[in-house]
């Protein structure tokens, strides 16, 4: 029997015209129905180059459906190159080609010549979340732009974390891994963002290895360079948030570049004396607080669900309740991401739910005993039942309604403190 | 007048469904019945031998080259005794959807208004394999109520026959379409006669008329023509003539009970031949 899915935290995989915004002057060419750009756009912070929803399209319809829609992706190729002035089109097809049967990538491999590079890559719908279609992109760029290059660059990492626009902190949690990463000595290299774009794309082949910051999102790509380029990869399966998680994080990119371990341990040292110094300057705030929270649930990603739950009971002092990944992760790491939330301090472990119905994750919520206010950091979603339990809410997950995010970050020492001054005016405005 | 009888007709590629069709048309209309044969095949040429050529534009092929806002008699031909002739078309072979086609060609009919009050038949001669929901459209709600199945006496033809019929079974539990009987367009195999009834007495149905094999088809095709137009005073013309009888006559609808792989082969086996193929010698 069809199943009611309520409010589910993402979009289909065509979502992935985000990631392609979100490299500079790279355009998405849409083979698809005409809606499909506008049903899925939701990329605040994407105007300026091109627009947040407004791209070629071949707006196919019955016609095409029934004769194949090839020749109007072919001209709306031909006319894209002509008339817009782009580094890098991507060509993204929604579900009605793909079912149709539409060769894309054929048409798509005669513009092989052109000057700008056109790439292709399939974002029907069905082929699952615009986490997937994030891959998707990102495997068209390893096979149909890069090639495997001799020339290999000492110190150099890429870095793959967020999937742009979905989650709205992805510039600012960028330029911190970025910083954090270049703090060890390594030259690192991104693709989205401010003076990023097609030319540190092209330097991803001369990588000495891959960073992969994400439970599970991204771990094909990294596997494909591994393959086609011979870059090995560094998998970290928790963002780093607060000062715990990131001196982690520190010593492991450290220990597998190889970086001497004085100077790792000296750039964590710096950071966490300032970070337990801000601290030890709220100590009072923080244990006189009477409104703050004593259980707490996240309802996101596991990306953000996994990063999150680790600071709040790693360095915030909270106890994990029930927590939630919304993002239809593969069953077959969910086991390997839940061992994740069962590494904490203190010998606490967090249940994980793998849950994309929201519904169902309302009714657990509401269920759940924490102990006094529950304190609830989800998507906008989560917002009305935290409320109707009286509880701390903070939306930091899309969809995300109530806050703008132009480049803010929770990644790092000072994302940690970012964090807790959100949470802590949520608890403070309480009765003010 | 009656009720009109919308029928589909299904079978194995290259069984002779279009020619049977177009044969037990022309028989009809020498009863004195209104046709319209609706061709539900991308290669056209379900009403090749009532129009003496393929010249007529698809539906589709209009709708491509003029849209939609067209007259129903840019798409409707008049062939062989006063039948009415359309064929739905489709893209170019390895593109694009076929099955959407049969479904758009369908509606943009009904649309137009060819389903007029003094037609006592229309026929849909649907492409061989029903391989997606498209080739299905003929036999949905508010269509077609009767199937024929076209078969021979070979294993493959059997084999369609037997998927074609799960497919009937699908669409009878909710609407009302059943299955009329097995058309057998002999192809000379042994023992044929007994092996088609032995067939549709498994699938619940019966063989409704065994056409035998005549060379004279051939040369009607070869001319564009049914048999009945080509040689009226042939054997093979009076065949034709006592299927639309048949037809005419035909009151027992059923819902077919398909048998496994294996109940088949049990069948072919028991009818000789699958050892005749062994036995097979110079």
């Amino acid at each position: 029997m069809a199943k009611l899915l309520d409010k589910q935290h993402y979009k289909c995989a065509l979502g992935a015209m985000q990631t392609v915004q979100a490299i500079e002057r790279a355009l998405p060419i849409l083979h698809s129905g005409p809606g499909c750009a506008q049903k899925l756009s939701e990329s605040t912070g994407s105007s300026g180059y091109f627009s947040p929803n407004i791209f070629p399209c071949t707006s196919i319809n019955e016609k095409d459906v029934v004769f194949g829609g090839v020749k109007k992706l072919e001209s709306t190729i031909e006319n894209a190159l002509k008339v817009i002035d782009a580094d890098l089109y991507v060509v993204l097809t929604g579900c009605i080609p793909e079912i149709v049967g539409d060769d894309s990538g054929e048409v798509v491999s005669r513009f092989e010549d052109s000057e700008k590079p056109v790439l292709y890559a399939p974002t029907a719908g069905f082929k699952g979340n615009n986490y997937k279609g994030h891959e998707q992109v990102i495997n068209a760029i390893i096979e149909q732009y890069l090639k495997k290059s001799d020339k290999k660059q000492k110190g150099l990492v890429n870095i793959w974390a967020d999937v742009p626009y979905q989650d709205l902190f992805w510039l600012g949690n960028l330029r911190e891994l970025e910083k954090l990463v270049s703090e060890l000595g390594l030259t690192p290299n991104t693709i989205f963002g401010y003076r990023r774009g097609i030319e540190n794309i092209k330097k991803i082949p001369e990588a000495e290895f891959n960073l992969l910051v994400s439970p599970w999102v991204g771990l094909t790509n990294v596997k494909k360079m591994e393959r086609k380029f011979g870059t090995p990869y560094l998998h970290y399966k928790t963002l780093p948030i607060g000062a715990t998680e990131t001196s982690k994080f520190l010593r492991e990119v450290g220990k597998f570049a190889g970086v001497d371990e004085a100077k790792v341990e000296a750039v964590v040292k710096e950071h966490e004396d300032y970070y337990y110094y801000l601290i030890e300057r709220y100590a009072d705030l923080f244990l006189e607080n009477r409104v703050i929270n004593k259980q707490f649930s996240v309802v996101s990603d596991a990306h953000y669900a996994l990063g999150i739950t680790k600071f709040l009971a790693n360095d915030f002092g909270l106890v994990p309740a029930k927590q939630f990944v919304v993002d239809d992760t593969p069953k077959n790491v969910q086991e390997e991401i839940a061992e994740e939330f069962k590494k904490l301090n203190y010998g606490l472990e967090a249940e994980v739910a793998f849950e994309t119905d929201g519904y169902k994750i309302h009714n657990e919520i509401r269920k759940h005993d924490y102990h006094g206010y529950p304190l609830v950091l989800g998507s906008y979603y989560e917002k009305e039942v935290t409320e109707e339990l009286k509880g701390n809410f903070l939306n930091i997950a899309y969809p995300v309604q109530d806050k703008v995010i132009i480049d803010d970050s929770y990644v790092g020492y000072t994302g940690g403190i970012r964090l807790i001054e959100n949470i802590y005016t949520v608890a403070v405005s309480r009765f003010n | 007048m009656g009720e009109l009888r919308q029928i589909a007709i299904y079978g194995k590629g290259g069984i002779g469904k279009s020619t049977t069709t177009q044969n037990l048309t022309a028989g009809l209309c020498e009863h004195g019945k209104k046709v319209m044969v609706v061709g539900c095949d991308p290669k056209a040429d379900s009403t090749r031998l009532l129009l003496g050529g393929l010249a007529q534009k698809t539906v589709l092929d209009t709708i491509r080259d003029e849209g939609e806002d067209i007259e129903l008699d840019r798409i409707l031909k008049t062939g062989f005794g006063g039948t009415k002739c359309v064929e739905s078309g489709g893209p170019e072979p390895g593109v694009g959807c076929a099955g959407r086609g049969i479904i758009t060609s369908i509606n943009m009919l009904e649309n137009l208004g060819a389903y007029t009050d003094d037609l006592d038949y229309v026929f849909y001669d649907v492409l061989g394999d029903v391989v997606c929901g498209g080739f299905a459209m003929p036999i949905r709600e508010g269509k077609a109520k009767e199937i024929y199945i076209v078969a021979s006496g070979e294993m493959m033809a059997l084999y369609a026959a037997n998927n074609i019929s799960k497919g009937i079974q699908r669409y009878a539990r909710t609407g009302g379409v059943r299955l009329g009987g097995i058309i057998c367009n002999s192809r000379n195999v042994d023992r044929e006669l007994d092996l088609l009834r032995a067939f549709a007495k498994e699938l619940g149905t019966k063989l409704l008329y065994f056409v035998p094999r005549d060379n004279i088809v051939q040369h009607a095709e070869i001319n564009k023509k049914t048999v009945i137009e080509y040689r009226p005073e042939s054997n093979q013309a009076q065949e034709y003539r006592n299927l639309a009888q048949a037809v005419i006559e035909n009151q027992d609808f059923v819902i077919p009970t398909p048998m496994t792989q294996e109940r088949l082969e049990e069948i072919l086996m028991e009818y000789g031949m699958m050892e005749l193929a062994d036995d097979y010698k110079i």
